[in-house]
């Protein structure tokens, strides 16, 4: 027998992670070395510079083909130092935390105010301390043996299933990470965010054909998140709908009336509007939103709200990646467009309290403002209803991955499982077609949205220039007219 | 650049593993320095520097396996993470298929990195006021003129130089350098048209030596797609040829590379098991992977288990000629191991019904166009996936119609929806436009019967 293994990370146990030191202790850096690197970023004239030391540890296990035989873990750690001259950025990162080198990159950021440049004022923001994800078990605290069991548990409910499952994989992954902010306002934030993440794949044979589904479940919070509930939930998942899916068949192509599912449809907002509302592209004017601010943009009824102050969720997070505490931001309601997603850049630039969406997917990236957690308040129509209002068109309710063309509007998301509708009844099953429509218009044709929002809490991850864990949620809600592939 | 003490260190990771407990180990250790420059609107909005550097663990230690890496290359701290990878390694389950690769088939000629003259030897003189310059004189935003047609409401322009350098050891002697340098330059323009009508389009170029990148024209070249998009017609659903533009042609490839892959067929989700010596595809369908081509993006002598690479056909005339099977997946389905993936994919190429094996004959995409008379272009994807198990894919498509060989409109929100081994028998042409630029060298291709929704 082996010793229960112990992770490698710079974390020490039984240090409170609500206090200061507990952060300077893992950076090495004390608030005189945070002063004099914030006067040396500033240098040469920035209006802004903030810190961002980070440290994570993650770690991953694989079972496939009836055993776990891969795993490992990894350690991130650097500073990233960024200098704001009006909405210029300067942008350099050290990978430890020695003075000199931090000094280095604190100068090579302070590059960009070199010279002329409009001044732009950067304020100070309201602390308000959440604690959205408390850990009552932290991961760096468990070794392999904690969760091999688990992964069995998890084949053993998969295989129990269903006769013609010929190949399992599961995986669980965790990160912790140690977050340090500090900007020139002399704010001072820390947090510590843990994401805990499972996913199992299983491939069906039938009479020599073969199909693959998948579920996963993904939260901000510690160990406490394995068990059997968890196995179970996705064994019960990954079943569902097998049947259809073998006699699912690709249906005929063009404009038809859509049904958004409940859940996972939340990509559509994602796709459709939510990056449009990033207001770094409206900044820069590239998006189709650009100049609809106060404009209806849904029918009167609909708000979509981009939410980071959901516990435990992917996308929650106390602080956004610039010390802004997190938000509940409203970005259309009743219909009208009311806020984009900002950042400190965006939000200085218009004038208004950033809404807590300047996020970065690590310390070697400067911070963009970005969705945490979006989806669509519910309406007050009985999904059921919905579906039976329409007399052709197709459901969907299970998707891979979405894309947007900023500029145009042009949106697309793939459907891995969904049916027709015909007079008002589910029938024939459909799978893996693409949906395109154009954001606006297919805001504008929502024609109904159902009392059954749910928050899809599958491994959701946005990939706009830098990675991010985000999630999304939507009612079942009814477009007249989107473009569905098909035969 | 990677130091001699770091890769003493990297050294020093195999002997300490080696000595408490793995019974073999890889060590991968990466350096790499980027500089980048961000124009908005001929203004500048952004400065990057970075520097990365870190070392990735492969371990094996009692028929078990497992991966580690950090950014912390402190000898004392690397030794304490050793260790505890190696106590975790050994709790995981015995998996007798886990070995190096046999010393036979590693590399043995990169040794100093340059083999394959991909790295400029001016990059370190390389100058951050010359850097800057060449980002600025990418703009074209305060020269553009403005006209009735559209206004150029936003331009963002990047250059970045930047250095990979790699080492590549295992406790079996094998040691392995690559090294490359690239020059890259990118530019989105967003137009807006009377009708309040937002257009955008995107370029970019990438070379490993500094004279050979075309910077200039670049942003032009991103102004001209957006404003060819300016008006797009519906179009009705049916059946076309579909001709697909260089520029985005390797998205129609990823799907048949993926699937060739032994991971993927001894999973079960791959449309191409059992492919193996047989004809899949249409006899025009020659794929190489060209992965020892000096001074092309995308070569490298060895994958990223040290098993040299070689120039080798992949698909030939329509027959699957070779999966990607690594060490790992060879022990465990009993096959022959090749390399691990492709480097280097090349589309030679065809046109149906004409002998071009011994021909010098240019194939551009105009000649393609007028090869099939009328269709739609396909100019860029937009969402979509392909079912690795079946090979079904559905596409967002943007691009124009053609007719007579000639373009007569943009088309948008449009989608194809097929299966992909279908699509690649119906290859009808594939040209010589390759892109220098690119690491994957797919020409513009053509097919037959191309299901589009609208």
């Amino acid at each position: 027998m082996w010793k229960k293994a112990e992770r490698y990370c710079l974390y020490k146990k039984h240090h409170d992670m609500n206090s200061k030191s507990y952060y300077q202790d893992i950076f090495k850096v004390t608030e005189q070395q945070l002063e004099t690197l914030a006067a040396t970023a500033l240098s040469h004239g920035g209006d802004f510079c903030d810190l961002y030391f980070e440290h994570t540890t993650f770690f991953n296990l694989l079972l496939k083909d009836g055993v776990v035989s891969s795993g490992g873990f990894h350690t991130d750690f650097g500073v990233g130092i960024r200098v704001l001259k009006g909405e210029k950025t300067g942008y350099a990162y050290a990978e430890n935390t020695e003075m000199g080198d931090m000094l280095k990159a604190a100068k090579a950021a302070s590059a960009i105010a070199s010279g002329t440049g409009t001044e732009m004022a950067y304020a100070r923001v309201a602390d308000r301390r959440h604690d959205l994800y408390p850990m009552q078990s932290n991961w760096r605290d468990m070794g392999a043996d904690s969760f091999l069991p688990f992964l069995k548990e998890v084949e053993k409910e998969v295989l129990s299933r269903d006769k013609r499952i010929i190949k399992v994989i599961a995986r669980m992954s965790d990160s912790v990470s140690d977050v340090m902010m500090y900007n020139s306002l002399g704010e001072l934030t820390f947090d510590t965010r843990p994401l805990g993440s499972v996913t199992v794949s299983a491939v069906f044979e039938q009479n020599g054909k073969t199909e693959n589904r998948s579920a996963s479940r993904s939260f901000r919070m510690g160990a406490e998140l394995i068990g059997p509930g968890l196995a179970r939930e996705l064994a019960d998942e990954v079943v569902r709908g097998i049947d259809d899916r073998f006699k699912a068949r690709r249906p005929k192509g063009g404009s038809m009336s859509v049904v958004m599912g409940a859940g996972a449809s939340g990509i559509l907002l994602h796709e459709a509007m939510g990056h449009a509302f990033e207001a770094d592209f409206n900044r820069k004017g590239q998006s189709v939103f650009s100049d609809k601010m106060g404009m209806q943009v849904c029918p009167k009824g609909v708000n979509v709200v981009d939410d980071g102050t959901i516990a435990f969720n992917r996308g929650s997070g106390n602080y956004d990646d610039e010390g802004v505490p997190a938000q509940k931001t409203y970005m259309v309601e009743d219909g009208i467009l009311t806020s984009y997603l900002h950042d400190r850049i965006s939000a200085s630039r218009y004038g208004v309290e950033s809404t807590g969406n300047g996020r970065r997917e690590n310390f070697r990236y400067n911070p963009i403002p970005r969705m945490r957690a979006t989806y669509m308040e519910s309406g007050d129509a009985d999904p059921e209803s919905i579906i039976a209002d329409v007399r052709e068109g197709i459901y969907v309710d299970e998707f891979s991955n979405g894309q947007v063309k900023i500029g145009e509007g042009d949106f697309t998301f793939f459907v891995k499982n969904g049916y027709l509708i015909e007079n008002g009844r589910l029938t024939m099953p459909v799978k893996d077609v693409n949906i395109i429509g154009n954001g606006p218009q297919a805001l504008a044709d929502i024609v109904a949205v159902g009392n059954d929002l749910k928050i899809d809490n599958g491994t959701w991850t946005c990939g706009k220039e830098q990675s991010v864990p985000v999630s999304c949620g939507m009612p079942t809600v009814m477009i007249s007219s989107l473009t569905v592939g098909g035969e | 650049m990677i130091t001699e003490h770091e890769i003493n260190t990297a050294r020093h990771c195999i002997t300490y593993a080696m000595e408490n407990g793995a019974d073999a180990m890889r060590v991968s250790l990466s350096k790499s320095v980027m500089d980048g420059y961000t124009f908005l609107n001929g203004e500048l909005d952004k400065v990057t520097h970075s520097a990365d550097r870190s070392i990735y663990m492969y371990i094996f230690a009692d028929g078990r396996y497992g991966t580690f890496s950090t950014n912390r290359l402190d000898r004392h701290e690397l030794e304490d993470f050793i260790s505890k990878a190696i106590t975790m390694v050994k709790m995981l389950g015995e998996d007798a298929c886990r070995r190096l690769p046999s010393p036979e088939r590693t590399e043995k000629s990169a040794v100093t990195g340059r083999e394959l003259d991909l790295y400029d030897i001016s990059y370190t003189s390389g100058d951050p006021d010359k850097r800057l310059e060449k980002a600025r004189s990418l703009s074209i935003f305060k020269q553009t003129v403005e006209n009735g047609t559209y206004r150029l409401i936003s331009e963002e322009c990047e250059y970045s130089e930047s250095v990979d350098d790699s080492y590549l050891a295992d406790s079996q002697g094998f040691e392995g350098r690559h090294t490359e340098t690239t020059y890259y330059c990118f530019s989105e323009m967003t137009i807006l048209t009377p009708d309040n009508c937002r257009y955008s389009g995107y370029w970019w170029e990438a070379a490993p030596k500094e004279n050979q990148l075309h910077l200039q024209g670049c942003a032009r070249k991103a102004l001209q797609k957006a404003v060819r998009s300016i008006g797009p017609k519906k179009r009705r659903s049916g059946s076309y040829k579909m001709v697909v533009e260089n520029s985005v042609a390797s998205r129609l490839i990823a799907p048949v590379i993926s699937a060739l892959n032994a991971s993927s067929i001894q999973q079960k989700v791959s449309f191409l098991e059992d492919s193996l010596a047989k004809k899949i595809f249409s006899e025009g369908m020659t794929l190489m992977d060209m992965a020892r081509t000096p001074g092309m993006t995308g070569s490298r002598l060895y994958d990223t288990e040290g098993v040299a690479t070689k120039d080798a056909p992949i698909i030939e005339n329509g027959v699957v000629k070779q999966y990607f099977v690594n060490t790992y997946m060879s022990e465990k389905m009993g096959i022959e191991p090749t390399v691990e993936d492709i480097s280097r994919p090349c589309l030679m190429p065809y046109l149906k019904g004409e002998d071009l094996t011994s021909s010098e004959k240019t194939v551009s995409l105009e000649d393609i166009l007028r090869r099939c008379s009328s269709g739609i272009l396909v100019t860029g994807f937009n969402g979509g996936n392909c079912n690795p198990s079946t090979g079904d894919f559905s596409f967002g498509i943007e691009g124009f119609a053609f007719s007579k060989g000639k373009i007569t409109h943009p088309v948008r929100e449009m989608l194809i929806t097929g299966n992909i081994v279908t699509l690649w028998n119906n290859l009808l042409a594939a040209g010589t436009d390759l892109r220098p630029s690119a690491r994957w060298q797919v020409p513009s291709i053509a097919f037959d019967n191309v299901s589009f929704s609208a």
